[in-house]
């Protein structure tokens, strides 16, 4: 089992770049040949990718979200296979790239830097903690994709605003679909984060002694959570059309980026394990 | 194969010329009807806005190019007609025209959406006038097909290539539940129907249209059922539409900055399209720097329609590819009508004689002897047909090439006399 980890650690960097490599092809080229052999490439991918989490939590005895490396892991995993599942459901096929390259990046980190046999915590052994790690992963998957497609529109308004109509003009969604797509994403980032939260907030004070609401940590995702909860009622109330939406979306995904990298690599917290 | 075709289109023919060389379909039925009893065994007529093409087997052999070009001269006597207006196609160059018509890559807009329906049509109206035989239909089925296979597999017609539909292609980028948005043209000139009836059909609902003249924006609001707005009054209405189009004749700005300026804040800044697709425009340019405005003017559509007309010139070298397969295919299948009964008529001459001289031996030979001659003069034949059976199939299998075949097969049949070999025996 040992050895089919370390191997799979070794391809999946190499698989998510040759799906990025068609789903680019297919953006460049067009037609019609890829359009459907593309996503059985990444489908059989995250079916690689999923045997891998799951054949690391039983070598390992615990789930790959113990230190910033497994989850990287685990963030590529769920930003393509939120994708996926997002192309399935709306048939929208000309933005895969532009996500893929992001779980590729995450990976190859991954897969570089995961520790063999990492020291685990006792703390982190807890099944609160699973639940807890998993729904605040599938958040900031939420929101980053919410950014990527934000930056897509963004990218569209302004070609269609300068009279460039190029590739981006060509393949890319209406403006409208990328607005909902950003839009939903969000909405589904903030329900997950607000679920990761709520587990925090029971189970944090029993688990730490030296629990504090001021923690960095704990107040930087709480500023996201509002940031992103403000927008999508804004939203709700017809106050953010069609740019401004997106325009909230980037600074949301920039300052949870901030945040996140703020609280687990410079301040003191009880909440960083890595 | 002795298809003969005479067209007249944009290569040959100034547009005054199609123009009234253009037939309705009444016209073409009883066109069909002269042509069937003195020039065609079979025959279709194709005619649109930009060719007219007469095209059939004759019934002499002899017909030529002359006599049909002279059937539609005196049928359609027009002055300026003169022989340099008519291009002429006959055996595989005609079929190869058709396919080609029937692919986009004929016309004067490269990759036309409509072609591949009116050549349809051409070939139902043969068929009605019951003008369409074995071989015509065999060369509507291939012809349709070329044109379904240049639309599926190569992006000849794709993109729109007129100001009007590249606006609704651009509309298309920026909107994309258009049943639920609103649209107001202004101007009923040309542009501006044709541009309300793209819009309609992509399925907006809310549709409104004003004019300075009233009665044609009532004419235009019938036909599409839209809304008419009174032409004082439509900055009053501005921000209630997401999709403007202004497409009228006015030489001065008929919506000014303020006037977008005032309707997106009373919309709430919400995303609106302005196409201004007259000249001179109607719209003041500064409107762009509005947030949340898209304005554009013909020029920038242009950019749209000359990108797609120059995809669409990049895709003629795939069309041609399938048009070639097609013609492989058509041909093969013509070849072997020819092919397959002269080996059938070669096995039987050998066949006849064989049996022949056996009659001949019957009575002064035994029984045993009789099968054992039999057996070795079946070998015999068999074996002495082998070779031209086998060069005879490969004829049919070489596609386009039916000069080479119809020698071969012209001279098996005469040296063998296999036209009259029947007739002989009876």
């Amino acid at each position: 089992m040992y050895t089919t980890v370390k191997i799979i650690n070794v391809i999946l960097p190499f698989l998510y770049f040759l799906t990025f490599s068609v789903y680019l092809f297919d953006f460049i080229k067009g037609g019609k040949q890829l359009a459907n052999s593309k996503r059985i490439f990444l489908f059989v991918t995250l079916l690689i990718h999923i045997f891998y989490l799951l054949s690391w939590t039983i070598e390992f005895d615990h789930p790959p979200i113990t230190n910033v490396f497994e989850i990287f892991s685990v963030l590529a995993f769920s930003l393509s296979c939120a994708y996926f599942l997002l192309e399935l459901f709306t048939d929208i096929r000309g933005t895969g790239l532009f996500i893929i390259i992001l779980s590729f990046l995450f990976q190859l980190i991954s897969s570089i830097f995961i520790p063999d046999s990492p020291e685990v915590k006792e703390v982190l052994r807890n099944r609160l903690l699973g639940l807890h790690v998993i729904s605040a992963l599938l958040g900031y998957s939420g929101i980053t994709i919410s950014a990527v497609y934000g930056l897509l529109y963004w990218m569209l308004y302004k070609e269609i605003k300068l009279n460039k109509f190029g590739l981006i003009f060509k393949r890319l969604p209406s403006l409208e679909i990328l607005e909902d797509l950003s839009y939903y994403s969000a909405v589904i980032g903030f329900i997950l984060l607000t679920i990761a939260i709520i587990i925090g907030i029971i189970w944090l004070p029993s688990a730490f002694p030296n629990f504090t609401y001021f923690d960095p940590k704990l107040v930087g995702t709480g500023l996201i959570w509002i940031i992103y909860g403000a927008g999508i009622i804004s939203r709700l109330l017809g106050k953010l059309p069609g740019k401004k939406v997106i325009v909230f979306s980037i600074i949301g995904f920039i300052i949870a980026i901030s945040s996140t990298i703020f609280t687990n690599f410079l301040a003191k917290s009880f909440h960083s394990f890595y | 194969m002795n298809l003969i075709s005479v067209s007249i289109n944009h290569r040959t023919a100034p547009l005054e010329l199609r123009e009234a060389l253009h037939l309705n379909n009444e016209e073409i039925k009883e066109f069909l009807r002269e042509l069937k009893g003195s020039l065609f065994n079979e025959g279709f007529i194709l005619s649109t806005c930009n060719r007219t093409e007469i095209s059939g087997i004759p019934i002499d052999p002899k017909t030529n190019f002359k006599d049909i070009q002279k059937f539609l001269i005196d049928r359609k006597p027009i002055s300026s007609l003169a022989q340099e207006n008519f291009q002429n196609f006959f055996s595989c160059g005609a079929v190869n025209h058709i396919f080609k018509i029937a692919g986009g890559i004929d016309s004067q807009l490269v990759g036309d959406n409509q072609i591949l329906g009116q050549v349809k049509e051409a070939f139902q109206l043969s068929e009605d006038s019951d003008f369409a035989g074995y071989f015509l239909r065999r060369i509507f089925d291939s012809t349709i097909r070329v044109g379904k296979r240049a639309k599926t597999e190569t992006e000849i017609s794709d993109g729109a290539i007129t100001i009007s539909y590249a606006a609704v292609q651009l509309i298309d980028k920026i909107f994309s539940y258009l049943n639920k948005k609103s649209a107001l043209v202004i101007g009923t000139g040309e542009t501006g129907e044709l541009a309300a009836k793209h819009l309609k059909d992509k399925g907006i609902q809310n549709l409104a249209v004003t004019n300075r003249t009233i009665e044609n924006a009532e004419k235009l609001a019938d036909d599409i059922q839209a809304k008419i707005i009174p032409f004082q009054f439509f900055r009053e209405y501005l921000k209630d539409y997401d999709i403007i189009i202004s497409a009228t004749s006015s030489n001065d700005l008929i919506l000014s900055y303020d006037d977008v300026k005032s309707a997106m804040k009373l919309r709430n800044n919400s995303a609106m399209i302005l196409m201004d697709i007259a000249v001179p425009r109607d719209i003041d340019p500064r409107v762009k720097t509005i947030e949340n405005i898209f304005y554009h003017d013909i020029d920038s559509l242009k950019i749209i329609v000359d990108q797609n007309l120059e995809k669409r010139q990049s895709e003629i070298p795939r069309v041609n590819q399938i048009v070639q397969e097609e013609l492989v295919k058509f041909f093969t299948w013509y070849n072997s009508l020819e092919v397959t009964p002269t080996i059938v008529s070669l096995r039987q001459f050998f066949e006849d004689i064989r049996t022949e001289e056996i009659e001949k031996i019957k009575n002064k030979i035994n029984k045993d002897e009789i099968e054992k001659v039999e057996m070795l003069t079946k070998k015999i034949v068999n074996k002495l047909l082998h070779q031209p059976t086998v060069e005879l199939k490969k004829l049919s299998e070489n596609g386009t090439n039916t000069q080479e075949s119809a020698l071969v097969i012209h001279a098996i049949r005469s040296i063998f006399g296999l036209n009259n070999h029947k007739d002989n025996k009876k």
